[in-house]
């Protein structure tokens, strides 16, 4: 496991259609109340005033996430039966002999990666299309992207090509995990921690 | 306030007023033979049967515990990431207690091991209790990215229950132990002055666990607003967390546990100081007292998972 495996996220170019987000569900026959990857509308905003006037200076953009498979997950620390663990591939995945759907690793991750399942009573989580990938396919949220905003690789290859920013707002400071998360902010994106927005659709996410 | 989130209070809540009740038992013993001067076989006598009913209590809470989790079949993995999971810690830990006071209570009941040893055996028993309370405070504690729940404020009010619901649910077995007894007595038509002996260390003790209950209540009042103050002027998330305790149902928990540990603490030193013969005034304030609190610390402790909001997406 030389090489760990991430998302690269082009803010610039995301719409908010969510169909990543349907695609990850049709693709892996999620259950209702289950997400894998998930977008948010976070929006904000507040007045710039010149003299006497008032003008709004609006904010409002969106995220797409799934699980980063981090390099230093809180998921599988807390996890007190191990079965959220870190596959050979390095992706990081739940094996659900083991869970006992205690969702202690629901609460601790900052990305709401790990999501539970009700009916099989265990955790569930994005495991970057396993199936997909051994075919010889893409993931298929980077497939289904129209505006081709989504990538995923090796995350020395992305950082190479995108940079290393890991995080906006409404997302945590990435130096805690470490994400294995490429981002090319929007042009209003927020820095981590500003707190002058909120997460708009969060019956969405 | 969330139905959900029921059997994890209920497991949180009465996991620590077991460990909470055999401190305060071994505290009764302590004091009462050295302070008071009392015999081992007469205290003996009144703490022995408690040790059931705490036993009962943590059972009863990891019963609870099971129905919060998905696939309880898989129950026993939770024991797989020791050294690295709080919540792994915590189940040890709460299987060490229960296994250390069984093996107490059999040594009591049939009076088996010298003193010194049942005596070794209940300090360590106490300090493994204590670890249990320190562990599921770490659980958390530890989640760095819910406000409400990474602060001081949880280990203080997981101990605040302990001690708490420990004073005041052996407070109540106490009196219960003692109503049972005269009753089987008065069939007997003996052992008046045994009981009088009885009565006299139990009020005592009842003057012991108001004044506990006083001073937890204090904590709990100083706690609250140093918690909301902290919360209101963290992130959005934490301000969502404050919104939750400070809601109606809060309301009623700081209520309930006001006139539980409060009013009717001030109840039971009166009813301790004045009781001679008839202990069912007392045994009356000291329960509904108890049952004021339990509610009080159960809704409390719901709402302890309601107001976890996380920072992230």
């Amino acid at each position: 496991m030389s090489e760990r495996l991430g998302f690269y996220f082009d803010q610039t170019r995301c719409t908010g259609c969510k169909a990543c987000q349907i695609a990850c569900k049709d693709t892996n026959d999620l259950p209702v109340g289950v997400l894998w990857r998930r977008v948010a509308e976070y929006a904000g905003g507040s007045w710039r005033t010149h003299g006497r006037t008032f003008s709004p200076q609006v904010f409002a953009y969106y995220v797409s996430m799934a699980c980063n498979h981090c390099d230093d997950p809180v998921c599988t620390e807390v996890c007190p039966t191990t079965a959220m663990h870190r596959d050979d591939d390095g992706v990081i995945v739940v094996d659900e002999e083991l869970c006992v759907g205690c969702r202690y690793c629901e609460w601790s991750c900052p990305y709401s990666a790990p999501q539970f399942d009700a009916d099989a009573g265990h955790m569930t989580k994005c495991d970057l299309c396993a199936d997909e990938r051994a075919e010889g396919r893409e993931p298929a949220c980077v497939l289904a992207c129209p505006s081709r905003a989504l990538d995923w690789g090796p995350i020395d290859e992305l950082r190479a090509a995108h940079g290393d920013i890991d995080a906006v707002e409404p997302l945590p400071d990435g130096s805690v995990v470490q994400p294995n998360l490429v981002i090319k902010p929007h042009r209003d994106a927020e820095p981590v921690g500003a707190g002058r927005g909120s997460i708009a659709n969060p019956e969405e996410v | 306030m969330n139905v959900a989130d029921l059997p994890m209070a209920v497991f949180t809540v009465l996991a620590q007023m077991s460990v909470g009740a055999f401190l305060v038992l071994g505290v009764v013993q302590v004091l009462a033979r050295t302070v008071g001067g009392r015999s081992a076989e007469q205290v003996d006598r009144l703490t022995d049967p408690i040790l059931y009913a705490v036993g009962a209590s943590l059972v009863l809470g990891f019963a609870a515990s099971a129905l919060h989790l998905g696939n309880p079949i898989n129950a026993l993995n939770v024991l797989r990431n020791l050294g690295s999971s709080w919540l792994s810690a915590e189940i040890a830990l709460g299987i060490a207690f229960g296994a250390l006071g069984l093996l107490f209570t059999l040594l009591q009941h049939f009076k088996r091991g010298s003193l010194a040893l049942r005596q070794a055996l209940a300090a360590v028993t106490a300090v493994v209790g204590l670890s249990l309370v320190a562990a599921m405070s770490m659980i958390y504690y530890s989640v760095d990215i819910a406000p409400a729940w990474s602060t001081w404020a949880t280990p203080v009010q997981f101990l605040t229950t302990t001690v708490l619901l420990g004073a005041l649910a052996v407070g109540t077995a106490l009196m219960a132990t003692i109503l049972v007894r005269r009753r089987a007595d008065a069939a007997q038509a003996a052992g008046s002055e045994e009981q009088a002996e009885d009565l006299a260390l139990i009020t005592t003790t009842l003057k012991g666990v108001a004044a506990v209950s006083v001073t937890m209540l204090g904590v709990i009042f100083l706690v609250t607003p140093l918690q909301l103050n902290l919360l209101s002027q963290g992130g959005p998330a934490a301000v969502e967390s404050a919104q939750v305790l400070s809601g109606a149902w809060f309301v009623t928990r700081l209520v309930l546990v006001f006139l539980g540990a409060g009013l009717m603490g001030l109840f039971i030193y009166r009813f301790a100081t004045v009781t001679r013969e008839d202990p069912r005034p007392l045994a009356t304030v000291v329960s509904v007292a108890f049952g004021l609190v339990l509610v009080g610390e159960l809704i409390g402790r719901t709402l302890f998972y309601e107001s976890m909001t996380r920072i992230g997406m």
